[in-house]
């Protein structure tokens, strides 16, 4: 018995080699090169210690596209959990066709972000888009506004744009906590004269608890390392006049300048330590929030 | 999972009309209201299609209308001058390539992780896991250097690794519990019956965990297709460049040619959407199982 307190170690190293060579590594010299001033090519780097981290946490420019994160994360939570819910419940109630409904809501997740990114800055262009058309052909041409380059309206566009995309994955997770709830359960409540509204609220939606944490702390750890739709939407530069701009793309656009690859705009050693700041408070902020929400689920 | 016969509660014999008109409007209202949010996912991909056979006067003159003739040419001429064959290749190679490597290589390593009364078994797991947390732009640069000193630099290698090492932790993370509520009895028995490590893995454990294998394939694949971050850093040569990437660099070029853009749009969802028709139910199940267990 003694030669086999090992052997699981053997099964384990192939994928501890390929990861530690591959995630292991390149993030512990991100550290690394995070106490250093480097552009990100050449040979020249000049040790700085914190210098990056105390200039990244005193950035307006970093608070600025953290905040578009937050307000992003917390649209896309009340869309999950009020229409992503709600339609979840209703595919609950096995209407006719539900496999037909729950095939199509779900058919964006399986799109990349890219595509879905096109497509709706497409529909929403000023110059040969389908939306303003169409909202002057029904007679609400003044809403038709130049939605993705308007100050005001880019941010919420962007959401949209990743409502649309997430909105089936909400509904898929939410329908197969609430397939778990035992049927009993909301029998007796029926039983005992309990209000649908009673019913959803004292009963299922508590049960829907695990669901809930997993969806939040995902969605959480997705939108902050939010990227592809608001470069293929806005631009790297989180256009217009960084309206848009996040966390994912400042770090991007630090990282490797603007346009091309050029040595003369980009800040490797800067934009690591933004990235390490990130991976810092996300995965703090993860586990608090996944601590928090199970000592609720064993509550309920 | 929606195809269990469960008994619906049933619909009480209601001694009232006004009852029975209620439940009535109340279930073709929700079909309404489902009908409506299909129509607003639907509409965005029937978009899509149109305009992937406009040709460009069409795109001012009947902005949601119908195409005036439709421009099969737009999806030569994609093939051809945006790259697609190579792209379209390339993304296939990588993304089979690295779900195989990825899937095998986690299974081991689940295996081996789910003996949880042996050493290390829970400190490895959780330096599994937290590579779902570590943020894509901080190691791209490192990993960068990386490949190029390892000479992988400008072959689809350079993104089969790295796909493949960063497909380990949720792969892990939905294998792990699978394996561990395996019976031990089982792989007792098949050591005393003088199975090898490798046959108890390979022969017995393996195909008990086959739904949660599934799951991995579907949920690594749909990211890796679709992955584009990285290729956009790694993959500056065009002969290596994936589907989504490509499309993009084309954009630059042709900016005002959107049907030719939007037929290479269509190509590059046709092969993920196929998959999906076919299986949609694994994909269902698959895609809420990487959410439910994490």
């Amino acid at each position: 018995m003694k030669t086999r307190r090992f052997t699981h170690l053997w099964f384990v190293l192939p994928a501890l080699l390929v990861y530690g060579l591959f995630v292991l590594y390149p993030t512990l010299s991100a550290f690394w090169l995070s106490l250093y001033n480097w552009s990100g090519f050449g040979a020249k780097m000049q040790f700085v210690g914190l210098d990056n981290f105390s200039e990244a946490l005193t950035s307006a420019t970093v608070y600025r596209a953290a905040w578009h994160n937050l307000l992003f994360f917390v649209a896309i939570f009340i869309f999950q959990n009020t229409v992503g819910l709600f339609l979840a419940t209703q595919l609950d109630t096995r209407p006719r066709l539900v496999q037909f409904y729950r095939t199509v809501l779900f058919l964006p997740v399986i799109i990349s972000l890219v595509a879905t990114g096109f497509i709706w800055s497409l529909m929403l262009s000023p110059n040969i888009g389908f939306l303003n058309p169409l909202l002057k052909d029904i007679g609400l041409g003044a809403l038709a506004r130049p939605w993705i380059s308007d100050t005001t309206w880019a941010l919420p566009t962007v959401i949209t744009v990743q409502a649309w995309h997430s909105l089936g994955w909400s509904i898929v997770v939410y329908l197969a906590g609430l397939q778990n709830i035992p049927h009993e359960l909301r029998e007796a409540a029926v039983i005992d004269g309990a209000t649908n509204w009673q019913r959803f609220w004292r009963v299922t939606f508590p049960l829907l608890a695990p669901a809930f944490t997993s969806l939040t702390v995902l969605t959480f750890i997705q939108i902050f390392r939010t990227f592809d739709v608001v470069y293929v939407l806005a631009g790297p530069i989180g256009s217009p006049a960084g309206a848009t701009d996040v966390l994912g793309t400042l770090i991007y656009r630090t990282a490797f300048g603007v346009s091309t690859m050029t040595a003369s705009s980009s800040r490797m050693s800067y934009a690591i330590a933004i990235s390490v700041v990130l991976f810092i408070v996300l995965g703090a902020a993860s586990t608090i929030l996944l601590t928090q929400l199970r000592r609720r689920e064993v509550q309920s | 999972m929606t195809d269990l016969t469960l008994p619906r509660t049933a619909p009480q014999t209601q001694p009232y009309n006004r009852h029975r008109l209620a439940l009535h409007l109340s279930r073709v209202g929700r079909h309404l209201l489902l009908t409506g949010a299909c129509a607003l996912v639907l509409g965005p991909i029937v978009y899509l299609v149109l305009a992937s056979f406009k040709s460009i006067p069409d795109f001012f003159d009947r902005p949601y209308g119908l195409p005036q003739h439709w421009e099969w040419q737009n999806y030569v001429r994609a093939w051809n001058e945006a790259n697609v064959s190579v792209t379209l290749t390339n993304s296939f190679i990588v993304t089979s390539a690295a779900v195989l490597l990825s899937t095998f290589l986690a299974s081991l390593a689940s295996y081996g992780l789910s003996q949880r009364d042996k050493v290390l078994t829970t400190a490895l797991y959780v330096l599994f896991a937290s590579g779902m947390l570590i943020p894509v732009q901080m190691t791209m640069l490192p990993l960068f250097i990386l490949l190029r000193q390892l000479g992988l630099f400008g072959t689809l290698f350079s993104l089969i690794f790295p796909y493949t090492a960063l497909g380990l932790p949720l792969a892990i993370l939905i294998l792990v519990p699978f394996f561990a509520t395996l019976p031990s009895d089982l792989a007792a028995a098949a050591r005393i019956d003088g199975a090898t490590e490798w046959q108890v893995f390979w022969r017995v454990m393996l195909p008990l965990v086959r739904p949660a294998l599934a799951s991995v394939v579907i949920l690594n694949g749909v990211w890796m297709w679709n992955e584009f971050f990285i290729p956009l850093i790694i993959a500056i040569k065009p002969a290596t460049q994936t589907l989504p990437v490509g499309i993009m660099s084309f954009v630059g070029v042709y900016s005002t040619e959107w049907g030719l853009v939007f037929a290479s749009v269509v190509i590059s969802a046709l092969p993920v959407m196929i998959a999906y028709m076919l299986l949609t139910r694994q994909f269902v199940a698959g895609i809420s199982a990487g959410a439910i267990k994490g």
